[in-house]
């Protein structure tokens, strides 16, 4: 096993990038405090038993604020103080308490005003760019641990459920293959598109809750900034970005990143983040590390499938290939017997299906052949699993081709391609060459045709954008 | 009240006021509203309205730093220190106000004269 030394500086990276971020957000969950709807100063009842005139005063102060909550409890503090002293003096000058209150008040000014001025002295330009900044910074670090814990989090629940099948199963009771992903390969990308469905809802609201505290603006200021942002560029992302087996299931998961993205900026976003314990932290950042490695080394590599060609072993009977068409007849395709093969496309990956008339070894001029025979086209059936006991072949459930393409004549062979890795639900497939005969109707001209299966491959936009 | 100056007069010299009384030292927003007033001898009252936005407003620059600390008169209080940024502020703000006071005061004796 070979280990990239690009991984050692980029685990770094990230690690500083998590330890920086978890201090960064902890600092501003200090400011954020516990939000509006935590309990305030309780309130003095006045002179006349009725509502005291300076918490009256700075209620109104404090609803013009629109300041972390932290903030809002110090300049209240700050201002009942300040009301306090001045009462005192003023009573100290000979004024009754009531006057000596009204007029305190009132050389503070208009309490709304003067909130006003207060908040737009905390919410300066620069604090505004520190705050996008410290964001950014905090979604990155918001991101990775969330990719961390959601990992942990998607394969536990992917081990109780596997746990719960093979109990099932065991049981006696088979519940149906709802993921359909004969390679094992689909499970991976639901399991990806969740993680990163767990990590996107982190960066967001790592990225609210920081930029919110240090550019001294409520969460609920920030998050329509913050939603917009992480819901365009994940919905990018999901869209475009993640590239691999794609299906309903898959692209569902997909498309969930984005709306956690959003979620993240918006739901009870005044709620404090759960206080991690410093030792979670460190096991996490530790095990981020050593998990990938240690299943990069028991995994190893596994290749991809296509074309089994296991039609060779049995009688075309076995394959229900008559459900496609029935066998050309001897007198109008002689002796000679067209054979399918298939090759990848280099450059686009795609399967590169082709008939030959083969006689022993050689291969004889294939022209005179199709003199009888028109609308010739190489059709793709849904087979069956190759998994499942059996021959395979044709799956008999399908009445119809899921993809047909003109079989065009190459030298002495019939091509044509299928891009099976972009068609939606390919699965198990076999091709076969069919014509329409002298009497009309369509025949079979190759006696086996040639069987395989894909996985569709590419992004979510492939797959939606995909013929069905 | 005789001998105080105009509030129009006064817009624009919190900054100034506010940073030369802390460069004595650390005080709160009610001290150094007292102390402007007892250095200027009663002539500069400063809005207490205005005094909170201007302190907020020179912290968030960086020109005074803010801590709670306990108090010999009631609860915690929150005083204000200048910084060094705050202090090459006071700087400007002395050497445009001696410029605006001088021209201000040439202006104004011409016009007597």
């Amino acid at each position: 096993m070979t280990v990239d030394l690009l991984a050692i500086p980029l685990s770094c990276g990230f690690f500083a990038l998590v330890v920086a971020a978890v201090l960064l957000v902890r600092r501003s969950e200090r400011r954020l405090g516990r939000g509006p709807g935590a309990p305030s100063a309780p309130r003095m009842p006045g002179p006349d038993g009725g509502t005291d005139p300076i918490a009256a005063y700075l209620d109104r102060m404090s609803g013009e604020l629109a300041l972390p909550a932290a903030d809002v409890a110090e300049v209240r503090a700050e201002l009942a103080g300040h009301l306090a002293d001045s009462i005192a003096s003023l009573e100290a000058e000979g004024l009754d308490r009531e006057t000596a209150i009204r007029e305190a008040l009132g050389r503070l000014g208009p309490a709304v005003e003067l909130g006003r001025q207060i908040r737009a002295a905390h919410q300066s330009t620069r604090r505004l760019l520190a705050g996008a900044g410290g964001g950014v910074f905090a979604a990155g670090g918001g991101f990775v641990l969330g990719y961390i814990g959601g990992g942990f989090a998607v394969a536990a629940v992917a081990v109780g459920i596997a746990a719960l099948m093979a109990g099932l199963a065991a049981a006696g009771l088979h519940l149906p293959d709802l993921l359909q992903d004969p390679h094992g390969i689909g499970g991976n990308s639901i399991l990806i598109g969740l993680t990163t469905t767990i990590a996107a809802w982190a960066a967001t609201r790592y990225a609210v809750r920081t930029s919110a505290s240090v550019s001294h603006r409520t969460p609920h200021s920030v998050a329509v900034v913050w939603a917009a942002a992480g819901g365009l560029g994940f919905g990018w992302w999901a869209l475009f970005g993640l590239h691999g087996y794609q299906s309903w299931s898959t692209v569902a998961a997909e498309l969930c990143i984005p709306v956690a993205a959003v979620a993240g900026a918006f739901v009870r976003i005044e709620r404090p983040l759960p206080h991690s314990p410093r030792w979670a932290v460190v096991v996490g950042l530790i095990a981020f590390i050593v998990v990938p490695l240690v299943l990069f080394a028991a995994v190893g590599s596994s290749g991809s499938g296509s074309g089994s060609g296991q039609a060779a072993s049995f009688q075309a009977s076995d394959l229900h290939l008559d459900t496609v068409a029935p066998m050309a007849p001897a007198q109008w395709l002689p002796d000679q017997i067209m054979t399918s093969g298939a090759d990848a496309d280099g450059a686009s990956g795609a399967t590169v299906i082709n008939a030959q008339r083969i006689s022993g070894q050689s291969t004889l001029p294939i022209a005179p052949l199709l003199s009888n025979w028109r609308d010739l086209r190489f059709e793709s059936w849904h087979a069956l699993p190759e998994d499942e006991p059996g021959p395979g072949g044709i799956d008999t459930h399908y009445t119809s081709p899921f993809a047909v393409q003109p079989a065009a004549l190459n030298g002495e062979s019939l091509d044509a391609t299928f891009d099976f890795g972009r068609l939606r639900d390919a699965g198990s497939w076999w091709v076969l060459l069919t014509a329409v005969g002298p009497d009309g109707h369509r025949y079979r001209l190759d006696e086996f045709g040639y069987g395989g299966s894909s996985d569709f491959s590419g992004s979510a936009w492939d797959w939606l954008m995909a013929p069905q | 009240m005789e001998g105080r100056i105009r509030g129009q007069l006064l817009k624009g010299t919190t900054t100034l006021l506010v940073l030369t009384v802390l460069r004595d030292g650390e005080l709160y927003g009610y001290e150094i509203a007292q102390r402007i007033r007892e250095r200027s001898g009663g002539a500069f009252v400063p809005s207490e309205g205005s005094l909170y936005p201007a302190l907020h407003s020179l912290e968030a620059a960086g020109a005074l730093e803010a801590s709670w600390q306990a108090s010999d008169r009631g609860p915690r209080r929150r005083y204000y220190k200048i910084t060094k940024t705050g202090l090459g502020m006071l700087r400007e703000h002395s050497q445009e106000w001696a410029t605006f006071s001088l021209g201000m005061a040439r202006a104004v004796g011409g016009a007597d004269q």
